[in-house]
């Protein structure tokens, strides 16, 4: 089981290289954030296999923080992409 | 199968770390920086040092990246190409030189530690007596309290340096606002927030709680709940404060004197920061706490930045 474990991860660690590609080549700015996202996700998801393959469940906590924080990044992007001026439709609400 | 897989994770973050040092985009360079924190956090996953992870996933990747993306929004904002200039010859080799030395003295004092050290298996034998099982926790609330004593000072010497560039019509108000200006992103991203800042919290302080046994602690709990009053304020749900509301001052200084207080506490015993037999984990929870609520604050508003005026606060931020 710890073998199948493993090849799990090592196979969610290829699609975040995958990611990284995407990553790298863009085009996009956008392209780019989700590429982050998708490596984020990638990321829990070898944090969950790799915490089954060595019957560590600590790891899990890892994985959740990685998920907690996972969409800060995206809310700040979406934050300093807003348009100059719409300012004020967000301030009352701040 | 587990050489395969550490081999191939150091490839990917060598590869992420030179992609995000020659990105010629700087967004770019930040996706790749978070990318690499990530990454990293895997690494020490990986060689069991799963305290080391949660504090590299969430301040490497985590609020890091958040400042990054928002520094660059800044100083787009304020008509700053963030583009990375021509660098003379002169300047690589000074950095390389700084950098290799500095690999040197990293890849010596790494080398130092002898395989056969002792520390380890010290650190154990003195464990019981604190009663508590993290050796972790064990060494930055008891046996190097010092150290981290004065790291939290740092930390609040940092808010202080922040506040301190604030212009002068802008002291003591709030920093810009975070929130976001698109009506319908904002309604998402608030909408979000109001289910992670709750999320968030109870993480935080699991991962407190959980950090006297298992890996955790006031570090990686006080970031998580930063990054929920993160998200919160991108999302509007809550305001920034003042900085001269006394309830975030308290806050601000609460695990710091805690921390201190207890120290000085151990003097009437017959040693700074020891502690009294039989109330250890009680009053190493209790600093716990206290820390991990100031520096999810300190970092919060670190990351928001200087208070500015309240009519650039209609500007700011964008």
């Amino acid at each position: 089981m710890t073998g199948l474990f493993y090849a799990a991860a090592m196979a969610l660690l290829v699609t975040v290289a995958l990611a990284l590609v995407r990553a790298w080549k863009g085009p996009g700015t956008i392209d780019r954030i989700m590429a982050a996202q998708l490596v984020g996700t990638g990321v829990i998801g070898v944090a969950l296999t790799l915490g089954a393959a060595r019957g560590d469940a600590t790891m899990l906590d890892a994985a959740l923080v990685a998920t907690l924080l996972a969409a800060l990044a995206v809310a700040a992007f979406v934050a300093s992409r807003a348009p100059r001026g719409a300012r004020k439709d967000g301030e009352d609400r701040s | 199968m587990s050489l395969v897989f550490d081999l191939v994770l150091c490839l990917m973050i060598l590869g992420t770390a030179a992609a995000s040092l020659l990105m010629r985009s700087a967004l770019g360079g930040i996706v790749f920086f978070i990318a690499f924190g990530n990454l990293l956090g895997i690494a020490w996953l990986s060689l069991g040092a799963v305290n080391v992870a949660l504090a590299e996933i969430a301040i490497g990747a985590g609020v890091t990246g958040i400042l990054l993306i928002l520094a660059h929004a800044r100083l787009s904002a304020m008509g700053d190409p963030v583009e990375c200039e021509p660098t003379s010859p002169w300047m690589r080799a000074a950095v390389a030189v700084i950098c290799g030395g500095l690999i040197v003295l990293l890849s010596v004092a790494v080398l130092s530690i002898s395989p056969t050290d002792r520390m380890g298996a010290q650190i154990a034998t003195l464990m019981p007596a604190l009663g508590i099982e993290n050796p972790v926790t064990g060494v930055l609330l008891a046996f190097r309290a010092y150290d981290t004593l004065l790291e939290t000072f740092v930390l609040l010497g940092a808010l202080v340096a922040v506040w301190a560039i604030a212009p002068p019509r802008g002291w003591p108000q709030r920093p810009a606002s975070l929130a976001i200006a698109t009506p319908v992103s904002l309604t998402v991203i608030g909408t979000f927030s109001r289910v992670l800042l709750p999320a968030s919290l109870v993480m935080a302080a699991y991962l407190v709680w959980t950090g006297s046994d298992l890996p955790g602690g006031a570090f990686q709990g006080g970031t998580v709940l930063a990054g929920g009053i993160l998200v919160a304020a991108l999302g509007g749900a809550i305001a920034l404060p003042r900085a001269d509301d006394m309830r975030l001052r308290s806050v601000l200084v609460l695990g710091p004197a805690m921390f201190l207080g207890i120290g000085l506490g151990g003097i009437a015993l017959g040693r700074f920061l020891s502690y009294p037999v039989g109330l250890e984990k009680a009053l190493i929870v209790a600093i716990e706490y206290a820390l991990a609520l100031s520096i999810g604050a300190t970092l919060a508003l670190l990351v928001a930045g200087k208070p500015v005026p309240p009519a650039a606060v209609q500007e700011g931020g964008d």
